[in-house]
């Protein structure tokens, strides 16, 4: 065995990760800096932000900001600053994200607006941010959207967390086409339910009547964040150098029916 | 007139110098793209709407600040 031979390593890469202070963001960050990268990390949560670095390996390597990404002004400053840290950027992670479960005949256009700003608008305005003249590898890098199940299969309730899902696939298709000739490559992830200590409360898997449900449309049972995380790693990893415009399902085999 | 420099790199994506006496179209960064994002730079910036036929007249860098200052 060439012990040497690691495609998925990350080292002498530089990722932003937002949405990093809990869940698949805090996850992300773990396992980019366990496979050499430094980072990047946004959240609007300091408090989690702190203790994501407590877990993270060489903490002194990386900046941390605690910013409100629906901020539009202060992205790009803040993106400055830890490219001044750090260095140019190889790339991007965009975790962060809110869901909902809620029927049609209750939503409100401010509900709308909400989601599609903190879904949608944070990602594509951070993604903007960090493509700068300035900001990314001359050498390309990769950019990962958060896409869902809800993004392309329908469930109750989730008409509104799922047009922002369904944004984010479309999005990672257009803007792999414009970045190609800066060879930035684009992709959208889609995670099944993955249980988390934000979701771990939610009725679909706190209540144990629920969970079973939602257990059942998951082939492989419902995930970790660990299996997010790795899926990313691949994907900014130079083992998918050739993939770009794509979503990747990693959803315990959730879409097969 | 930086302003103007600064708007204009930034539209093309351009990091190394810009001069006014540019031919920006031998710019290695020149492309459809780069033409899309200083039309609609020229449009925000300046309120200056400018049809393709007569962009395509502009050759230096001088030429599209004056475009965009002599309205």
């Amino acid at each position: 065995m060439d012990k040497q031979f690691n495609p998925f390593s990350l080292e002498g890469k530089n990722i932003v990760i937002s949405g990093a202070a809990s869940g698949i963001g805090r996850q992300c960050a773990i396992n980019c800096s366990k496979m050499g990268a430094k980072l990047i990390l946004l959240d609007l949560n300091e408090a989690g932000l702190n203790e994501t670095l407590t877990m993270v390996e060489r903490p002194e390597e990386h900046f941390v900001a605690a910013l409100n990404l629906t901020d539009y002004d202060r992205v790009p400053e803040v993106i400055k600053e830890g490219v001044a840290k750090v260095g140019r950027i190889n790339g991007l992670l965009n975790c962060a994200g809110i869901s909902t479960t809620l029927p049609l005949n209750v939503a409100k256009p401010e509900v709308l607006d909400k989601f599609f700003h903190v879904n949608v608008y944070t990602a594509y305005f951070l993604t903007q941010a960090v493509c700068k003249i300035g900001n990314f590898s001359k050498e390309g890098g990769s950019i990962v959207l958060f896409s869902s199940a809800a993004g392309q299969l329908g469930e109750t309730c989730k008409s509104i967390y799922g047009m922002t899902k369904g944004a984010l696939f479309s999005c990672a298709k257009s803007l792999a086409c414009e970045l190609a000739r800066k060879n930035i490559r684009v992709n959208s992830i889609s995670p099944g339910v993955i249980v988390t200590p934000i979701n771990m409360n939610l009725p679909h898997i706190a209540d144990p009547e629920q969970r079973k449900q939602t257990e059942a449309l998951h082939l492989l049972g419902l995930g970790d964040p660990n299996d997010i995380a790795n899926a990313c790693i691949y994907l900014l990893s130079d083992a998918s150098r050739w993939v770009t415009g794509t979503n990747l399902v990693v959803d315990g085999g959730y879409a097969t029916r | 007139m930086e302003k103007f420099i600064a708007l204009f790199a930034e539209a093309l994506e351009r990091e190394d110098e810009i001069r006014m006496e540019d031919e920006f179209r031998n710019y290695e960064e020149w492309g459809s793209i780069a033409y899309l994002s200083v039309i609609a730079m020229m449009d925000e910036e300046y309120d200056v709407q400018m049809e393709e036929a007569d962009f395509k007249k502009l050759r230096t860098v001088q030429a599209v600040y004056d475009a965009c200052t002599n309205k």
